[in-house]
């Protein structure tokens, strides 16, 4: 079976060597590199193509989210688990914009890492449980202050199917085939969906679904 | 700093002088000397007035005085020359009753009419000289003289004064009559000499205050021309001190104003640096702690329980220890400003303070460039942190909207929220006076708008600098290329 190869980046050397640890221990991980800032990072992508970069946000000289709008720009089918100490959505919302698939709190590092790289090796998307709960958190309360009703209850379970399939990262086109649709069906139901949660994008969308725990 | 006059060099010195206790102290000698001098020349010219006016009233008085005595004299000597020759016409005609047909005085009037001439001797005032006293002594006498004849004449029976009338007439009463008129002719002239001397002397008195009043006039003016330039000088020298003294003041003014700002400027400094050390050394050896100690479970048998209990309880303090100083330095610098510019920063912001406390905090924002300058962005965001936290501490507001918006030259921030209010023009706290410093240290307005039970907005208009200068040479490019 072939390793799924890793490239790490962080500024601080300790930190490197803990991810370092932590994947060696599995067999099916392996460490190709690591870089020290977001320039190595995109320089280094490009020369190793690896499968999954661990990337730190804060980085001197690039920081992460730039890198990692880099990287995913150039590379697409790299995929990124962004490493952070925030749990805000204004951070979370950048690294989805930037590209990246996994987000990761460097507080549940140790625990999550190994999941995380696993998650977006398979296509799929990563966050710590942390961050969808604070997300829920700040939703539920900004719901109940301003007395607004939760648009995710306006959602038919048609739609929130769909939105579950697209937020883990499925085509218009798989969707399709999955539920037994036709793509132009499935589009609708995308639009309808954008406008009923007042959504702007894609990462907008992955946003509000890892918020209610749809995806992880 | 704004260029002073010409003064402005010296102006520092002088002022130092004129903080001198020493010279202080002949400020108020001087003031002193100002006031007893205009204390003197005030009684000077008040003496002199009463001096003259006294001495007008005398001089009038003597005046008076010596008319009064030249017209008693005149009178008596009229009252004598009249009597004689009243007296003298009467024994004419008593003398000659025989010849003429003219009726007959009464002889006790020719008496009453000497009489009178002696009783207007008499009266003569009595401020006499040896000269007038000698002509009225003689003056007596020929009256007397005359007294004594005319009781002689008066005597006398028909034939008799037939006999001597023409006689006593030539040889008697003509000289007689005539001795009489020249004594008076002499008394006259002796009196209208002594008005003449008396005149003299009372013109003499009068120039003699004449001069004193001149003197003492000329005195006070002199004086007063003295004292004038002497408070003339003082208030010149007010005048420079006062314009120093402002000018010292707008200059210190100016220093507090740019110190204020350095110490704006050192306090960001600061907490960045500050924030940076914590986040990079303290946080990330802490962090690697965390994966450390991990590890270190895993090598512990799950039937081990205590070592694994401890080791969860050192999981715990790691962690606690992580939260806090990511709080704190979140606090002092938040990297959402160079992670992610500064609306998300903002938003981010919102969000903290919805969860920390009961207010909510909504942002908008309109075409905000992500390009902005460092100091730009940091003041914008320590002034929604500000506006923010005066809002959820001590008006207890349940709403804020924080708008920020850009067009071509300025920025507009507002924060507004549904709190209590407050004056702002009688509270003005630490906290405002620090947005204010922050704003016109950018050359930026500040308003804030507020009234108790009102809310308050606080807006902050701020000029946009596409060439914004970093704070701080040494940053590592954590932001944005």
């Amino acid at each position: 079976m072939r390793k799924i190869r890793i490239l790490l980046a962080d500024d601080h050397k300790l930190i490197r060597g803990g991810l370092r640890l932590l994947v060696e221990q599995q067999a099916d991980l392996t460490v190709v590199g690591e870089a020290n800032d977001g320039r190595e990072t995109v320089s280094l992508a490009k020369s190793l193509k690896p499968d999954v970069i661990v990337m730190d946000i804060g980085m001197p000289n690039l920081n992460g989210i730039e890198a990692a709008l880099q990287i995913t720009q150039a590379n697409p089918e790299i995929a990124v688990v962004m490493l952070s100490m925030h749990s805000d959505e204004s951070y979370v919302l950048r690294a989805l914009k930037s590209g990246a698939k996994g987000y990761l709190l460097k507080d549940s590092a140790e625990s999550d890492l190994i999941k995380a790289v696993h998650a977006v090796a398979d296509g799929k998307s990563f966050f710590s449980p942390a961050v969808s709960k604070v997300l829920l958190d700040d939703y539920v309360r900004k719901l109940k202050r301003s007395g607004a009703e939760d648009a995710y209850d306006l959602l038919t379970p048609r739609e929130r199917e769909i939105l579950q399939l697209v937020a883990e990262g499925k085509s218009n086109k798989d969707v399709a085939n999955l539920l037994n649709l036709s793509v132009y069906t499935v589009e609708t139901h995308r639009s309808n969906i954008m406008e009923k949660l007042n959504l702007r994008g894609i990462p907008e969308l992955i946003l509000f679904a890892v918020r209610r725990g749809i995806i992880s | 700093m704004p260029s002073f006059s010409k003064s402005a060099e010296p102006a520092l010195p002088r002022t130092s002088r004129d903080e001198d206790p020493v010279y202080q102290q002949h400020s108020k000698k001087l003031r002193r000397l100002l006031l007893i001098s205009f204390s003197w020349l005030l009684a000077l010219l008040i003496c002199a007035g009463v001096d003259a006016l006294l001495a007008v009233r005398r001089l009038d008085r003597a005046s008076q005085e010596v008319s009064r005595r030249f017209t008693a004299r005149n009178q008596a000597l009229a009252v004598i020359i009249v009597s004689v020759r009243i007296y003298d016409d009467q024994i004419e005609r008593f003398l000659l009753q025989d010849q003429l047909q003219d009726p007959v005085p009464d002889p006790a009037e020719v008496t009453r009419q000497i009489a009178a001439a002696r009783a207007a001797v008499l009266s003569f005032p009595s401020d006499r000289d040896s000269d007038e006293q000698v002509l009225l002594v003689a003056m007596q006498q020929q009256l007397q003289e005359g007294e004594s004849s005319c009781a002689t004449v008066l005597a006398w029976r028909a034939d008799l004064r037939r006999q001597r009338a023409y006689q006593f007439i030539s040889q008697q009463l003509i000289p007689w009559r005539t001795r009489i008129f020249e004594l008076s002719a002499q008394i006259s002239a002796l009196d209208e000499r002594k008005l003449a001397l008396e005149n003299l002397t009372v013109a003499e008195r009068f120039q003699s205050l004449e001069s004193r009043l001149v003197w003492l006039v000329s005195l006070a003016l002199i004086a007063g021309v003295l004292m004038s330039l002497v408070c003339g000088w003082y208030i010149l020298r007010l005048e420079r001190q006062a314009r120093q003294r402002y000018q010292a003041l707008a200059r210190s003014r100016l220093d507090l104003e740019s110190l204020s700002a350095r110490l704006v400027e050192a306090q960001e400094e600061e907490r960045r640096s500050i924030s940076r050390e914590l986040h990079d050394e303290v946080g990330q050896s802490l962090g690697a702690l965390l994966v450390e100690v991990g590890q270190l479970s895993k090598l512990v048998p799950p039937e081990d329980r205590v070592t694994r209990a401890q080791i969860a309880q050192i999981k715990s303090v790691a962690e606690t220890a992580v939260k806090s100083i990511r709080d704190i330095a979140l606090l002092l610098r938040p990297p959402m400003l160079d992670d992610l510019g500064l609306v998300p920063a903002l938003e981010w912001q919102a969000r903290e303070i919805s969860r920390r406390s009961d207010m909510e905090v909504e942002v908008h924002s309109e075409n905000v460039s992500e390009a902005l300058g460092d100091e730009t962005k940091v003041t914008i965001y320590r002034l929604v942190q500000e506006a923010l936290n005066n809002a959820a501490t001590h008006a207890a507001a349940k709403n804020a909207k924080v708008t920020i918006a850009q067009n071509s030259n300025k920025i507009t921030v507002r924060i507004a929220d549904d709190g209590h209010g407050f004056d702002p023009g009688r509270q003005r706290g630490m906290g405002i006076l620090g947005m204010e410093e922050r704003v016109r240290r950018l050359g930026g307005i500040l308003a804030i708008e507020s009234a108790p039970g009102k809310g308050a907005t606080v807006k902050a208009e701020l000029p946009l600098r596409t060439a914004d200068s970093p704070l701080t040479g040494h940053e590592p490019a954590m932001s944005q290329p």
